[in-house]
């Protein structure tokens, strides 16, 4: 993209719009995570609703990102890293779309924990958050920088996040089976700490897709290079 | 990129097609020869093919007159004594001395006789163009082809007359192979002296073009070496021709381009020194908004995380919702835009964004430039101001309001019951001794910061220091079953200190460990002598411990983690900020490492009394 340049300075804009487009996108699911987040940890309510209404605006990127895709595909006819590029922009597209949507889902449950006092002190919340966090941004990073070594850091961070899912599992059931009544805010608990594994798979996803792009390997459902190693 | 680059020049690929397009000296040289040469040559060429033309012509026309004349005075010579037996019997005589074939042929064409060739195999010659002119006119003359002789041959025929009846004719003829002979001379003689005239003109063409060329061929070089970038002097040409008018030209010129060159470097060098000692960062973008520059500023701004952005747009570089949207609406108004802007996750950045249109680009072009206030201090330092002025408040009013209620309580008749009033005014007395404690706190901390704090420094053993605040903390401890372990060498050695402020130091960390420990925690003492000139004490609990975070904030004044959890403990929030005020003013620091629920362990570091002495 960038170090080529085309016979055609609006096919080059074209595509220069959709990334920019992407990366814009990015950058307010970035913020509708760190917000969501921070309403659950602060108790602030007015963000997590801030965070809900601004999916609106996810979504409609959502739409004009695949709509540019799909016109560009149709009339310009990319070709090698082109095509690919165009492949992941509608791949990363989505999987933001859908952090988006997860975010919001935090959002919703953090405005119900706000109205309830806490079941227990945070602690391996927010770690989860910061790791999720840190794996879109890295994610993103990689896109911008095609940096394939960065994408394959992120897909190992991924561990991570999982085992603090499980771990915040068993501690919150421990807490559900002493005391009944703080099941239902346990479960919520629960659903966030969910939704966060989410994100970074979808992080992870992203990840894969730059090394795609760059490289032109498909290495989805695949081990990262550290499995390989062992 | 190396360096900042604010003024782009001539980028250096540019610089090398120029150079392919230029004409080389040598190569100008002999296209310019070859001009000269071939103008020469073609001139010269013209010149002789005229002359030979005519010069042909002429000769031709004179020879073949006097041929003409030759052939026929001979031919009246044989026709004075027109005895045809004694021209037959002399005819080849004759022929010898005339250089010609002589035909003798009667009134009616039969040949009666010929010099070259048998008579009696001949046609008839009445009907030939000289005898039938020589029957008419007297005379008669043709040049033709000869099918006998084989050439172009110019035939002469006369009749032979008896009175007014003509017996005969008689014809000269004789080839021209001495016309041709003659022609061929003279043409070869134009080309040689074609050839000689066509080396002249090499040599001058030469000669001619190396006067000339030297000239432009030096101004050549001299644009040259000065496009190179090098001083390239002044050209010496003493001509008073176009050559010379337009070296004195250059010349000139070269000397305004110094000029106004080294004015604009001086312009450059003033930006750029501008540029880089400024203390805002600016960046600045080009038409297609990519990042085209950026200063030093800008680059202590971006840490690590945005290293490598010239050539990005800002929204690749720094994926900001709130710098894109300043962006687009600076675009969509073309005035210059402000925002507050925040950088980073972990150690966040505010930045003062204030982006502005770059007018007076070529073409109409706009670029746009972003300058960036680092205002995270600022910004910081107002945070602490207004909490401060908020907790004070707040730290004061708590217990008064508790003063005034109990008071209130005991007038509206409380007072008349002795148990309850005893009870009342005990708690008054713990709230206004509460107020007195925060008060006492306050004018410590206002004096350190003020520097208005009176020391009496002495030789203060450590061990006693411990002891002392260890024998204050130690009922409090035992009231939450906490066990103290003790790590305390006997030798520590003495620091140069005020005994009241070091108690109060290692009172309050102990009372925080105290307090932020749980029921049943441990509480554990080292001190070490480091022997690199500093003494150090830690205190590790196994408290409730501190988020990473919050450690840079807990010396603020009543900056407190959970802020009503310490409240409920009795803590004045001003503790630890006074024992970071003490400790500097002891040339010691506190170093502070937590770990969130395991607990948290404080280090206080003094330097030795000898290490005082010497520094």
């Amino acid at each position: 993209m960038a170090e080529k340049s085309h016979t055609s300075i609006q096919y080059e804009k074209e595509l220069q719009d959709i990334k920019e487009t992407l990366l814009y996108e990015g950058a307010l699911v970035e913020k509708a995570i760190q917000y969501a987040m921070q309403s659950l940890l602060e108790r602030d309510s007015d963000r997590a609703r801030n965070v809900i209404a601004a999916d609106d605006r996810i979504n409609e990127l959502d739409k004009r990102i695949e709509e540019n895709c799909i016109r560009l595909l149709a009339l310009r006819q990319p070709a090698a890293k082109d095509l690919r590029f165009i492949a992941t922009a509608i791949k990363v597209n989505g999987h933001l779309e859908r952090i988006g949507d997860l975010a919001v889902n935090i959002a919703r449950r953090a405005l119900d924990l706000n109205e309830v006092p806490p079941v227990k002190p945070y602690v391996d919340l927010p770690r989860m958050s910061d790791i999720t966090r840190e794996m879109v941004k890295e994610s993103l990073d990689a896109l911008v920088k095609e940096d394939c070594e960065l994408a394959e850091a992120v897909r190992e961070k991924d561990e991570k996040v999982d085992n603090l899912n499980e771990q915040i599992f068993r501690e919150l059931l421990t807490f559900m089976l002493e005391d009944p009544k703080t099941i239902h805010r346990s479960l919520m608990i629960t659903q966030i700490s969910k939704s966060l594994e989410r994100i970074s798979d979808h992080a992870e996803s992203i990840a894969k897709m730059v090394i795609y792009m760059v490289t032109g390997k498909n290495v989805r459902h695949q081990g990262t290079a550290r499995d390989s190693e062992k | 990129m190396s360096g900042t680059r604010v003024l782009p020049g001539i980028p250096k690929n540019k610089r090398t097609c120029l150079h392919k397009v230029g004409l080389s000296g040598e190569y100008m040289k002999k296209s310019l020869f070859y001009k000269v040469f071939g103008t020469y040559l073609v001139i010269t060429l013209i010149a002789m093919l005229v002359v030979g033309f005519y010069a042909t012509r002429q000769i031709q026309s004179r020879l073949m007159e006097r041929i003409d004349t030759e052939l026929m005075s001979y031919a009246q010579m044989i026709n004075i004594n027109p005895s045809q037996s004694e021209i037959i019997s002399k005819i080849n005589s004759l022929s010898k001395t005339s250089n010609a074939r002589i035909t003798l042929v009667d009134s009616d064409g039969v040949i009666l006789a010929d010099s070259d060739e048998q008579a009696s195999g001949m046609d008839n010659h009445l009907n030939r163009p000289e005898i039938e002119e020589a029957r008419v006119k007297d005379t008669g003359r043709s040049m033709r082809f000869s099918k006998t002789l084989g050439m172009n041959t110019l035939y002469v025929a006369l009749p032979i007359k008896e009175g007014p009846a003509i017996r005969g004719y008689i014809r000269l003829a004789r080839p021209l192979t001495e016309v041709r002979h003659y022609i061929r001379e003279i043409n070869l003689l134009i080309l040689q002296s074609f050839l000689i005239v066509g080396f002249l003109s090499f040599l001058i063409a030469f000669v001619f073009t190396s006067r000339l060329t030297s000239p432009i061929h030096e101004m050549e070089q001299f644009t040259e070496r000065l496009r190179e970038g090098e001083d390239p002097g002044s050209l010496m040409i003493n001509s008073s021709d176009e050559t010379g008018r337009l070296a004195r030209n250059i010349n000139y010129m070269v000397l305004e381009l110094k000029e106004k060159i080294q004015s604009a470097n001086e312009e450059k060098g003033k930006l750029e020194s501008v540029l880089a000692s400024m203390e805002d960062g600016i960046l600045l973008l080009d038409t297609d908004d990519k990042i085209e520059a950026i200063n030093d500023a800008s680059k202590k701004i971006f840490t690590t995380r945005f290293h490598d952005i010239v050539g990005k747009t800002p929204l690749e570089a720094f994926r900001n919702i709130d710098m894109q949207k300043a962006l687009d609406r600076f675009k969509e108004t073309g005035t210059p835009v402000s925002r507050e802007i925040i950088l980073g996750e972990e150690d966040q950045t505010e930045l003062d964004v204030t982006i502005s249109p770059v007018h007076g680009l070529p073409e109409g072009k706009e670029k746009a430039m972003i300058v960036m206030h680092d205002v995270t201090r600022l910004k910081k330092l107002e945070k602490v101001r207004a909490d401060f002025v908020a907790n004070v408040t707040h730290e004061i009013k708590t217990p008064l309001t508790a003063i005034l209620g109990f008071i209130e309580t005991l007038e509206g008749g409380a007072i008349d019951e002795r148990n309850t009033a005893k009870k009342f005014l005990h708690t008054i007395h713990d709230n206004a001794e509460r107020l007195d404690r925060l008060v006492d706190d306050l004018r410590v901390i206002s004096d350190a910061e003020l520097g208005d704090m009176k020391f009496s420094f002495e030789d203060v053993s450590l061990n006693g220091v411990i002891e002392n605040a260890l024998t204050v903390i130690e009922r409090k401890a035992s009231e939450k079953r906490l066990v103290i372990e003790k790590e305390i060498p006997d030798d520590l050695p003495s620091i140069w200190g005020d005994r009241d402020r070091l108690h109060q130091i290692m009172l309050n960390v102990l009372d925080n460990a105290v307090k932020f420990t749980p029921d049943e925690g441990k509480i554990s003492i080292k001190a070490l002598d480091g022997k690199d000139g500093n003494v150090y004490i830690k205190t590790s609990d196994t408290g409730i411990g501190i988020p990473k975070g919050e450690i840079s904030r807990l010396g603020e004044r009543f900056y407190r983690v959970d802020k009503t959890r310490s409240r409920e403990l009795g803590g004045t929030g001003l503790g630890l900020s006074i024992v970071k005020h003490l400790m500097t003013a002891h040339n010691g620091r506190i170093e502070i490492d937590s770990q969130l629920g395991r607990g948290t362990t404080v280090s206080l570091i003094f330097p030795t009394y000898q290490e005082d002495l010497t520094a």
